[in-house]
C-alpha cells in the first residue's frame, strides 16, 4: 500500500525581498491569475496560498478576480492557509503581535471566505520560537507547516511529521518540509515525488510535495501539473493526489500514528538576522509598545467618556506592523530601498498610535481637577504657562502597564520642587535639557508613582520657591553610581564597569573582565543572513574610552557618560541609576561606520553551571551557554552558581534589540547584547566585489539597554516586569488649571498576580463595544490565581493560569466575562 | 518532599438547613431585620465578588470581622482576615445553601464559644440556617463516613443514594443501583482499609476505634469481593453490580437473573432485546463463599433470584485489582480468610483475562464492550488505539498485583514478560500523543475529550505498577506514562490523584499549600444539591471548540457540583442537582486516608 503523497500546488510570495512592496503586490496579482487559469485547465488541481495581506491586495485592486477566488475557495480547490497576515519572522514579534497576526487575518478570512484557517504555515521563516504551538492554537489553528532549520543546521530537530509542544503544554501537529517549498520543472518534480515516496515509507505516514515556482510568486506550471497527472496513473503512485495541507492533516489525524514529540524551539537558520538592520528592529519594538499604550488608553477613554474607540484605525496600524514583520523584512535581509518603505509604513502605524494615545490621555487629563485657588478668577481654564510662577504647575503621568510603577519622569521644563497630589514632596532634580536655549537649559526629573493602567497628578513648583527635594540613596561621580539597590564603579582607562554590587543581596558581580565594554566583532565572512555561521566570536577589538563626564548626581538620579572610539566610529554610553530603580540603565548613541562588524556589549560573570535564559513571545526559554547567537525579545539572562553554591544572575534588557550570545568557559560566562550589525544589504553569498556598498547599520544608532541583577533563577526574578518597564515609557502631560470631575489618581485595570502581565486592553473587533483583555503568565509557575479588575466595566473576576498560559477575556456590557481566544469570540 | 508537608488546621465547614417561610422555629427577627447598606462594605473589598457589585442589596457584619452580603443571585461572606486571597470570599447559592438566590435579609447570630457561626438568611421563597462549624480533617472524614454509612450504604456498596424528599437524608429511597458499584465501591473500600491501617498504626490494633473502622472496612471489602464471585460462572467473571430480588431492574444494559437450575438468564432490558440477547443463559452455579454471601442474605440469598449486571468494563477490573492490593496489605494481614478469598478471586479473574486473549469474556461469545487489553483491540481501529496506553498499564498492574499478593511468580511473571516483549511497556507513554490525535480528528479541544473517570484508573494503574515493578528500565517508561496524564489529571488539583503521583514519581513538584486548601474546602456532606455557577459575576465562561463550556477557574469543592472521581470539575454550569441524592463520601476519605497513611498530612 503506497503512502499518500499530497501534492501541494503553491507559490511562495515574498512581498518584499529583492524588490519593493509594489512589485510584491503585482507579483501576488499575477500569481493568483495564473493559479485560477490552472484551475480552469485542470479539474482537480488544488492551489494553496497563505497570508491575508495578499488576498486583501487582490480584493482592492481586482475585485473580479477576487470573486473568482472566493468561488474556488467555496469549491475547496483554493485553500487559504496560515491565519496570519504574512509569513512573519517567528522569533522577534511579541506574543501580542502574533495575536494580531491571527486576529486581523482570521476575521478577514471569515468575512471573505466564510472560513478560518486551521493550518499555520511559515515555510520560509528562519526560526520558530518555542511558544508557537500555543500562539497557533489561540489563533484557531491546530497544525503547522514549516521547513527551517535544515538538517545540516539542526540535525536534532524532528523530521517529517511530529507533535510540537509549547512550554505551556499546547500542541500542534507539525510537518517539516524535507526538501523545499518550491519545486518546478518536470525532472525536479519527478525526483521529489520519488524521494517523498521513499521518505514516507520510512516514516510510515503520508508526505506533502510542495511544487510550484516561488519566492517571487509564480505557482505550478502547466507542465508540472500535467506531469503529476500522468504520474498519478502509474503503478506505485496511485496515492499521489492534488491536495492541500488541510487535507493532509485531516488524513494524518485519522491514521493511527505515534508521532514523536518535540518540546523546544526550532533553530537556527540565519543567526545574523536578529541584529541586521537595527532600524527595523527598533521600529517594530516601538510600534508594538506604542500601539499597546494607545489602544489601552483609547479604550479607557472611550469607556470613560462614551465616544467611539479608534478600533479600526488601530487595526490598520497593527496590520502595517504585522506586514513589516514579514520574515525578509524584519530579519533585515531585504534590499536597502525596501527599508525606506518600511520606515514610512511603520511611521504610519506609529503616527496612528501617537494620535490615539494623545487624544485619549488628554481627554483624561483635562477632566482632572487641577484648579488652584488664586491663579486667576475662577474661570474654566488657565494655561499653565500664562500664570505667575509662585503657583505649582500640574503634570499628569500616565502608565499603561498593569502594575504600579515608581519611575523617573522627565518634564521639559525646570522646577524647584515636586509634590504629589497629597502635597508630599517627591525626589526631584534638575537635569540637562536636550535643547540649548541658554546656559541654564534644564529639565525636571522626578520620581512618580503611578497606579496600574492609571494616571497620577503631580505639582511642579517654579519661580522663587526654595529648591527642595527628598533625600535618597542616590549618588554618583565620574567613577561611580549608587542607589539603594545597586552600586556601579567604573574604570576610566577602559570605560568598563569594574564592580557591580547588588546591595540587597550583598553580592559583587565579578567576571573575567569588566562589564559593559563595547566589543567590536569581525563579521566579514558572513552574508546578511549569516548562512552557516552560528557564532560571532572573532573580536577585532574593544572600543577605547576618550572622555568620561559626571552628568547627574541625585537625589533623583545619578548619571555618568563615557565616550568611546574605534576606528572611525564612536559610541556614547550614558549610565544612569535613579532612586528606587533596580536596573542600571544605559542610553547609547553610536555613530557607526565600521564595515562588516558587529557591536556587542559584554557582561562577563563568574560562576559555574551557567544557563542562559531568553525572553520569547509570552514566556522564556532556557538554552545552553554554548556561544551561539540566539534570538530573544526584550531580555536575556545568564545565571550561574557561586562558590557558596548559590544561584544568581545578570540580565540585560533593551528597548530595541533581539540578538544575544552567551559563551562560557570554566570560570564563568559572558552574556552579550548584540547592539548592531553592519553588513551589506541583501548579501546572499558573501563573495563581494570591491565596490562601495550600503551597509545595514551605518550612521547614527540610538538605543537603550539596562543591566539587572538577581538572586536565584532568572524566571523567579522581576526581569520580565523590569524589561516591560524599560520598554513602556510613561506619557507626561503638562496640564492647565481647570476644574474637573476626575480625582488626582486613577486606575482602570489591575491584576493582583505579579507574574501575570496584560498585553492588550481593547475594544472587540465586532463593534459590539465589548472589551477585550489579554494577559499571560510570565514566570512558568505551576499555578497562579489572579484577581482581575476593570472598574470601568463593572467587571472583576478570577482567572487561573498554568505556566505561560495566555488568556483572553471578553467583557460584555454588564461586566460579565467570557474566556475567548485571539479571535475574540467572533468566530 | 518535606516530612509531612500538610498540617491541617481546624477549618470552617458549611452546613445548610432549608426551610419554607412558614416553618416554625425561624427567628422572628429574621422577618423584620433591617440590614445595612452593602455600599460601605463593598468599597473595602478589593477582590472580585460572586455577584455584580450593583446587585448587592443588604449587608450584615458577622463574627470575627466577617461581613455577609446579600445579592440577587446568592450570598457572599467576606473574611478579610483569611490567610490567603482564595479563602477570603465564600459564596452560598441555591439549592445547596439557600431556598433560592434572591437574598432579602441576613441575620447573623453571635458566634458560639467553639467558633461555630450561625446565620439565618431570608430569601424570596424561604429561609436557610447556615452553620459554619470548625472541623479537623479527621472529623470531616468521619462525618462523611457516617453519612455514607447512614444514607448511601447498599450491602457494603457505596455509590450514591436517591432521597425520597429533597434535603432529607433521613428519607432515602430503599434501593439505588449504580452501574459502577464495583468501581466506586472499591474506592470507598480502599479509603477505609487505609483508614483502618492508619488507626492501627497510631492507636493500636485493639483500640475500639480501630476495631470499629476495621469492621467497616471489612464489610466494604467483602462487598467488593462478592461482586467478583456473584455471577457464579466459575470462570472469574466479575459483575459490575448486583440486585436482590427486592430491587427493581433498570431498563438499560445486560442483567442476568440467577435461576434455580444453576443458570443465569439475560433479562429483556431494552438493550438486550435490541441486540437479541434477551433470554441467553450462562452458567451461574459456582459456589459463593458463605462469608460473602451473608451480605445479601437479609434480602434473600446470593443465589436464586439475584440479578447481576454483566458487560463489566476495565474500570471495575482495575479498581478491583487495586483493591485486592490494599486489602492484602491492610486487612489481609490479620484476616487470612479474607486475604485468601481476595487472592482466589484475583487469580480467577486474571486467569480469565489471560485465557481469553487479554479480554473479559461476556457470555455472548465475545468480549465485554470496554474490558479489553488485547493487541487485537489496540490495533483493531476505533477506540482501542486511543485506549491502549492506559489499558496496557492496567493489565501490567494486574499481573504485578497478583505476583505480590499471591506470592506466586508463575504464571503471572511469564505473561508479564511476554507482554513487555510485545510492547506493553512502551505503550503507556503514548497516551497524550494518541489523545491529541483523536482530539484533532474530532475537531475538539483536548479538554473536551478527557474521560475524567480515567484519571482514577490511570492513577491506580501507574501508582501500583511503579510501586511493584522492580526493573528500573520499565519504571522509567511507566513514569513517562504517568507523566503523560499530568496535563489532564493536574486540572483537578485533587490530592487523591496527586499523592499517588508523588509516591510513584519521587521528586515531582506539588503545590502542597493548594492541596491543603482542597481539604478545607471539600464539603462535609455529599448531598448533591446544585449551586449557582452560571450566575457568578467572578466566573468567566469558556466555550470550547467543540461547543462544550467550562468554568474559567476551578471553583472550590464546596461551591461546585457534587460528583465522584469521574467528572470534569470545570464543567459549566455544572449539574444543578435537586438535593435529591447523596453521593459516597469517598471523594474526601480516599484522599484523606492516603494522605494520612503515606505521611503527606496530619491534623494539627
Amino acid at each position: 500500500m503506497p503512502v499518500p503523497i499530497h501534492a501541494i500546488g503553491n507559490a511562495h510570495l515574498d512581498p518584499i525581498w529583492l524588490w519593493r512592496w509594489q512589485e510584491g503586490c503585482n507579483e501576488a496579482l499575477q500569481t493568483f491569475r495564473a493559479a485560477l487559469d490552472r484551475m480552469e485547465e485542470t479539474p482537480g488541481f488544488v492551489f494553496t496560498c497563505s497570508s491575508a495581506n495578499y488576498y486583501r491586495w487582490v480584493e482592492e485592486i481586482d475585485s473580479e478576480m477576487f470573486a473568482q477566488i472566493q468561488k474556488r475557495v467555496r469549491e475547496g480547490r483554493w485553500v487559504p492557509v496560515n491565519g496570519w497576515w504574512v509569513q512573519p519572522d517567528c522569533n522577534m514579534p511579541s506574543g501580542e503581535s502574533f495575536a494580531r497576526q491571527a486576529l486581523y487575518s482570521q476575521l478577514y478570512y471569515q468575512e471573505k471566505f466564510g472560513r478560518t484557517c486551521k493550518v499555520g504555515y511559515n515555510v520560509d521563516s528562519f526560526g520558530h520560537n518555542a511558544m508557537l504551538p500555543q500562539l497557533l492554537r489561540q489563533g484557531g489553528m491546530h497544525a503547522y507547516v514549516m521547513m527551517r532549520p535544515s538538517n545540516d543546521e539542526n540535525p536534532h530537530a524532528p523530521q517529517n511529521a511530529f507533535w510540537w509542544e509549547a512550554p505551556d503544554g499546547s500542541r500542534v501537529m507539525t510537518y517539516r518540509l524535507p526538501q523545499g517549498y518550491v519545486c518546478d520543472g518536470v525532472e525536479n518534480v519527478d525526483n521529489a515525488v520519488n524521494f517523498l515516496r521513499k521518505r514516507g515509507e520510512d516514516a510510515g505516514h503520508g508526505m506533502m510535495l510542495f511544487y510550484g515556482v516561488g519566492n517571487h510568486g509564480g505557482g505550478p506550471t502547466k507542465a508540472d501539473i500535467a506531469f503529476l497527472q500522468e504520474k498519478m496513473k502509474k503503478e506505485g503512485f496511485t496515492a499521489l493526489q492534488f491536495s492541500s495541507p488541510d487535507a493532509y492533516f485531516a488524513a494524518m489525524s485519522a491514521a493511527p500514528l505515534d508521532l514523536p514529540v518535540w518540546k523546544d524551539d526550532l533553530q537556527h537558520h540565519a543567526s545574523g538576522c536578529y541584529s541586521a538592520v537595527s532600524m527595523v528592529k527598533q521600529l517594530n519594538r516601538q510600534a508594538e509598545q506604542e500601539l499597546y499604550f494607545a489602544e489601552a488608553w483609547d479604550t479607557a477613554a472611550a469607556q470613560a467618556f462614551g465616544f467611539p474607540a479608534q478600533t479600526k484605525a488601530l487595526a490598520e496600524a497593527w496590520r502595517d506592523t504585522a506586514f513589516n514583520q514579514f520574515h525578509d523584512i524584519f530579519c533585515g535581509c531585504s534590499i536597502r530601498e525596501a527599508y525606506d518603505d518600511v520606515r514610512d509604513s511603520m511611521g504610519h502605524a506609529r503616527t496612528i498610535a501617537a494620535r490615539a494615545a494623545n487624544s485619549a490621555i488628554l481627554r483624561f487629563s483635562r477632566k482632572i481637577e487641577t484648579w488652584v485657588e488664586g491663579v486667576d478668577a475662577p474661570t474654566k481654564e488657565v494655561r499653565h504657562r500664562g500664570i505667575p510662577t509662585e503657583y505649582p504647575r500640574p503634570v499628569v503621568v500616565f502608565n499603561a502597564l498593569s502594575f504600579e510603577r515608581e519611575i523617573p519622569v522627565r518634564v521639559l521644563e525646570a522646577s524647584r520642587r515636586v509634590e504629589d497630589s497629597g502635597h508630599t514632596r517627591v525626589p526631584h532634580q534638575s537635569i540637562r535639557a536636550s535643547r540649548f536655549d541658554g546656559p541654564d537649559a534644564l529639565d525636571t526629573l522626578f520620581i512618580a508613582k503611578v497606579p496600574p493602567m492609571g494616571y497620577a497628578l503631580y505639582w511642579l513648583w517654579m519661580g522663587r520657591t526654595p529648591e527642595e527635594s527628598v533625600c535618597t540613596a542616590v549618588q554618583g561621580s565620574d567613577w561611580f553610581l549608587e542607589n539603594e539597590y545597586l552600586r556601579a564603579e567604573f574604570d576610566a582607562h577602559t570605560g568598563g564597569i569594574t564592580k557591580l554590587i547588588d546591595k540587597t543581596a550583598e553580592r559583587t558581580v565579578t567576571g573575567a573582565g569588566q562589564l559593559a565594554l563595547p566589543t567590536v566583532i569581525n563579521d566579514i565572512t558572513a552574508d546578511t543572513w549569516a548562512h552557516g555561521i552560528f557564532k560571532f566570536h572573532d573580536i577585532k577589538g574593544t572600543m577605547r574610552p576618550v572622555h568620561t563626564t559626571a552628568l547627574e548626581n541625585g537625589p533623583c538620579r545619578a548619571a555618568l557618560q563615557i565616550k568611546y572610539k574605534y576606528g572611525e566610529s564612536t559610541l556614547v554610553q550614558t549610565f544612569r541609576l535613579a532612586a528606587g530603580q533596580k536596573t542600571l540603565e544605559v542610553e547609547c548613541k553610536a555613530l557607526w561606520s565600521e564595515p562588516y562588524t558587529m557591536l556587542k556589549i559584554a557582561l562577563p560573570i563568574e560562576g559555574s553551571d551557567p544557563i542562559s535564559t531568553y525572553e520569547i513571545p509570552n514566556g522564556y526559554l532556557k538554552r545552553p551557554c554554548n556561544g551561539e547567537e540566539e534570538p530573544g525579545l526584550s531580555w536575556a539572562d545568564c545565571t550561574l552558581t557561586d562558590t557558596e553554591g548559590l544561584r544568581h544572575g545578570v540580565a540585560v534588557m533593551s528597548d530595541s534589540k533581539y540578538s544575544y550570545d552567551c559563551p562560557a568557559d570554566v570560570k564563568g560566562a559572558q552574556l552579550r547584547l548584540t547592539c548592531l550589525r553592519n553588513v551589506i544589504f541583501a548579501d546572499h553569498c558573501a563573495k563581494r566585489p570591491a565596490r562601495e556598498f550600503d551597509f545595514t547599520d551605518e550612521g547614527v544608532q540610538r538605543f537603550t539597554y539596562a543591566i539587572y541583577l538577581h538572586e536565584g533563577e532568572a524566571e523567579q526574578s522581576d526581569v520580565t516586569r523590569e524589561a516591560a518597564s524599560l520598554n513602556s515609557q510613561p506619557h507626561v502631560v503638562q496640564e492647565s488649571y481647570h476644574p474637573g470631575t476626575l480625582p488626582p489618581t486613577g486606575s482602570f485595570l489591575s491584576v493582583d498576580a505579579p507574574n501575570v502581565l496584560v498585553t492588550a486592553y481593547k475594544r472587540c473587533e465586532d463593534g459590539s463595544g465589548d472589551l477585550i483583555l489579554r494577559c499571560y503568565e510570565t514566570q512558568g509557575k505551576a499555578f497562579t490565581r489572579a484577581a482581575i479588575t476593570l472598574p470601568q466595566a463593572d467587571a472583576a473576576f478570577w482567572a487561573d493560569f498554568t505556566p505561560f498560559e495566555i488568556k483572553t477575556f471578553r467583557i460584555g456590557g454588564e461586566g460579565a466575562a467570557a474566556q475567548v481566544n485571539f479571535l475574540e469570540g467572533i468566530v | 518532599m518535606p516530612e509531612c508537608p500538610i498540617i491541617l488546621r481546624r477549618s470552617l465547614n458549611r452546613f445548610a438547613e432549608i426551610y419554607s417561610k412558614d416553618t416554625p422555629g425561624i427567628p422572628a427577627a429574621l422577618l423584620s431585620v433591617k440590614n445595612e447598606s452593602p455600599v460601605p462594605y463593598l468599597a473595602r473589598i478589593p477582590l472580585p465578588l460572586p455577584s455584580r457589585r450593583s446587585s448587592y442589596s443588604c449587608a450584615a457584619p458577622g463574627a470575627n470581622g466577617t461581613v455577609w452580603l446579600g445579592a440577587a443571585n446568592g450570598l457572599t461572606r467576606w473574611n478579610g482576615g483569611a490567610p490567603c486571597k482564595e479563602e477570603r470570599i465564600w459564596f452560598f447559592s441555591a439549592p445547596r445553601d439557600l431556598p433560592d438566590n434572591a437574598v432579602k435579609a441576613i441575620l447573623p447570630l453571635e458566634a458560639a464559644s467553639d467558633g461555630t457561626e450561625i446565620v439565618w438568611i431570608l430569601t424570596e421563597t424561604g429561609a436557610a440556617k447556615l452553620t459554619l462549624r470548625f472541623l479537623s480533617g479527621e472529623e470531616k472524614a468521619n462525618l462523611l463516613l457516617r453519612e455514607s454509612l447512614d444514607v448511601v450504604d447498599r450491602r457494603g456498596m457505596f455509590s450514591q443514594r436517591q432521597l425520597s424528599v429533597p434535603y432529607r437524608k433521613d428519607m432515602p429511597l430503599p434501593y439505588n443501583e449504580s452501574d459502577n458499584d464495583g468501581c466506586f465501591g472499591c474506592g470507598f473500600a480502599i479509603a477505609e482499609e487505609l483508614h483502618y491501617a492508619t488507626l492501627a498504626r497510631e492507636l493500636g490494633e485493639t483500640h475500639p476505634e480501630t476495631q470499629r473502622v476495621r469492621a467497616i472496612a471489612t464489610r466494604a471489602a467483602e462487598a467488593m469481593l462478592l461482586l467478583m464471585y456473584i455471577p457464579g460462572r466459575g470462570d472469574g467473571f466479575v459483575a459490575r453490580t448486583y440486585l436482590t430480588p427486592r430491587e427493581p431492574v433498570p431498563d438499560g444494559g445486560y442483567y442476568f437473573r440467577k435461576r434455580a437450575d444453576g443458570l443465569a438468564e439475560c433479562l429483556p432490558t431494552a438493550s438486550a432485546v435490541h441486540s437479541g440477547r434477551a433470554g441467553v443463559t450462562v452458567k451461574a452455579s459456582a459456589a459463593i463463599p458463605a462469608r460473602l454471601a451473608k451480605l445479601c442474605q437479609a434480602e434473600g440469598s446470593a443465589g436464586t433470584g439475584i440479578v447481576y449486571k454483566g458487560d463489566t468494563s476495565s474500570d471495575e477490573i482495575t479498581l478491583h485489582f487495586a483493591h485486592l492490593y490494599f486489602l492484602h496489605i491492610t486487612l489481609g494481614k490479620l484476616d487470612a480468610e479474607l486475604d485468601a478469598l481476595a487472592i482466589q478471586a484475583g487469580k480467577a479473574l486474571l486467569r480469565h483475562i489471560i485465557d481469553h486473549g487479554m479480554e473479559l469474556q461476556d457470555c455472548f461469545g465475545g468480549p465485554t464492550t470496554w474490558a479489553k487489553w488485547s493487541l487485537r483491540y489496540f490495533n483493531g481501529g476505533g477506540s482501542g488505539w486511543c485506549d491502549a496506553p492506559l489499558n496496557a498499564a492496567e493489565l501490567l498492574m494486574y499481573l504485578r498485583v497478583m505476583i505480590k499478593i499471591s506470592g506466586e511468580t508463575e504464571p503471572w511473571q511469564g505473561v508479564y514478560d511476554s507482554l513487555l516483549a510485545q510492547g506493553y511497556g512502551d505503550l503507556p507513554a503514548k497516551h497524550r500523543e494518541r489523545l491529541c490525535q483523536c482530539v484533532m480528528a474530532a475537531g475538539l479541544e483536548e479538554c473536551e475529550d478527557i474521560m475524567y473517570g480515567d484519571h482514577m484508573l490511570a492513577t491506580m494503574a501507574f501508582w501500583l505498577l511503579l510501586l511493584l515493578t522492580p526493573e528500573d528500565a520499565v519504571k522509567a517508561k511507566l513514569r513517562a506514562g504517568f507523566a503523560s496524564w499530568r496535563s489532564s489529571i493536574g486540572r483537578e488539583w485533587n490530592p487523591g490523584y496527586d499523592f499517588p503521583y508523588a509516591l510513584a514519581c519521587p521528586g515531582a513538584a506539588l503545590d502542597f499549600s493548594r492541596l491543603e486548601r482542597w481539604f478545607y474546602r471539600s464539603p462535609a456532606s455529599r448531598l448533591a444539591a446544585g449551586v449557582n455557577v452560571a450566575g457568578r459575576h467572578d466566573m468567566p465562561k469558556r466555550t470550547c471548540r467543540g461547543g462544550s463550556a467550562e468554568t474559567g477557574w476551578l471553583l472550590p469543592d464546596d461551591e461546585r457540583f457534587i460528583a465522584k472521581y469521574d467528572r470534569n470539575p470545570n464543567d459549566y454550569p455544572g449539574e444543578r442537582g435537586s438535593a435529591s441524592c447523596v453521593e459516597s463520601g469517598y471523594v474526601y476519605t480516599f484522599a484523606y486516608w492516603i494522605g494520612r497513611y503515606y505521611g503527606f498530612l496530619r491534623d494539627a
